[in-house]
């Protein structure tokens, strides 16, 4: 789940969707391709995987009756349903007692809403996610409904304040492409010989943005707190497997330090091209 | 995601051999049930299988191979999603797309899929079939 982290305000909707349909009993997101948005949290990740690819079959012929746009599945003990919304397909398994007007006025109203939502508040990266899908260029998120931690703000002087940068990707002009923002989760970074000025982050990522540069090589990052904080720092790939393709930025101490942040909250990382 | 392959092998005749005479009358029965269905309005044709044999019938038959695909899958998912979310017995599967959908379900020993136009009424074909 590459997009895990953008995907915490889809998720949090999730939950609270099956919260007031208490008939729903999984829910997730996908892609044509395959790639899970995200999930409830009551639905193991491989059940997820399982049933997306269920649908191979399907999306493989499905140019024959014109793209799937939904799919209804009819059991004794439940039902499946698939729409497709703003380029996403959403799952929702709902039992056999479920009154199917209320669920789909719920998620017929909801989803879309909130996808809308999300797209207004991030623009660049859910634009991506859609037209650049055959490209794969890049993962997405940015949404700044989270709660950070509620640190002081002393302020040091690698840090910027956040205000004069609040909205740089709204200006589709020119001839490089916005950068791409992600969110990612801190881990701690430690070594001894481990650089206190480099940062590391998921080599698909890296590879996704530079790709979407022309191959350009990505050697510096802006990482920002949703306190506000920034600070630049050089980035190479995450060497642990452990850690790679999980959604998280590792980084050291000082960095950590300066930004006044810790292992397990988000930043926004994206991309310094010169 | 892991590829799955898939593949139609059933043969395009009428009927064959009859196995059990029951069973074929049942059969016969779909079919019969299937010819009239494609005659109402929206209906774009069917395609039905079983264990010995299979009849397609379509007014396009240059989509022959990828509705009989497409049917195959539609079934195979329909049971897979019903083993991973413990939803029992599949009914039917529809799967809808811009222009037309398709109505999936096992009757028997008979797999049957009807392709509709997007407004056709799919209960209405239901109740025909069962």
């Amino acid at each position: 789940m590459i997009n895990e982290v953008y995907s915490f305000a889809l998720k949090n909707a999730l939950d609270e969707i099956r919260n007031i349909c208490p008939d729903i009993t999984h829910a997730f997101m996908f892609r044509e391709d395959g790639e899970i948005v995200i999930g409830d949290q009551n639905t193991p990740e491989k059940n997820i995987v399982q049933a997306v690819n269920a649908f191979e079959g399907i999306f493989e012929k499905a140019d024959s009756i014109g793209h799937v746009e939904c799919i209804t599945l009819e059991s004794s003990n439940g039902r499946v349903n698939v729409f497709f919304m703003n380029e996403l397909y959403f799952l929702i398994v709902t039992s056999r007692n479920a009154d199917m007007n209320y669920v789909n006025t719920v998620t017929h109203v909801l989803i879309p809403t909130i996808l809308r939502l999300v797209e207004k508040i991030c623009p660049a990266p859910l634009k991506s996610n859609s037209s650049l899908t055959e490209t794969r260029p890049e993962p997405k998120p940015e949404t700044p409904i989270f709660e950070e931690s509620e640190e002081p703000e002393p302020l040091r002087e690698s840090i910027e304040e956040s205000e004069k940068s609040v909205e740089p990707e709204t200006t589709p002009d020119l001839l490089l492409p916005e950068p791409p923002v992600n969110q990612l989760i801190v881990e701690n970074l430690g070594g001894l010989l481990v650089p206190s000025d480099t940062v590391r982050i998921d080599s698909a990522i890296l590879a996704q943005w530079e790709e979407l540069y022309e191959d350009k090589k990505i050697e510096e990052v802006e990482i920002e707190t949703f306190d506000g904080k920034k600070t630049t720092c050089k980035v190479k790939p995450i060497k642990d497997s452990k850690y790679d393709g999980k959604g998280t930025v590792q980084m050291p101490e000082k960095i950590q330090s300066t930004l006044e942040i810790k292992k397990g909250e988000l930043v926004r990382a994206k991309p310094i091209v010169e | 995601m892991v590829k799955k392959k898939k593949s139609f092998q059933e043969e395009v005749t009428a009927v064959a051999e009859p196995i059990a005479t029951e069973e074929m009358t049942r059969t016969s029965d779909f079919r019969a049930n299937l010819e009239e269905i494609k005659t109402w309005n929206g209906v774009i044709g069917y395609i039905l299988r079983n264990t010995t044999s299979a009849a397609i019938d379509l007014k396009d038959p240059t989509k022959i191979i990828d509705y009989a695909i497409l049917s195959s899958s539609a079934l195979d998912a329909a049971e897979e999603l019903s083993t991973f979310f413990d939803l029992g017995k599949v009914k039917h599967i529809v799967v809808e797309g811009k222009d037309i959908k398709v109505l999936s379900l096992i009757l028997g020993e008979n797999k049957i899929s009807v392709f509709l136009e997007k407004d056709a009424d799919c209960e209405k074909v239901l109740t025909k079939l069962r």
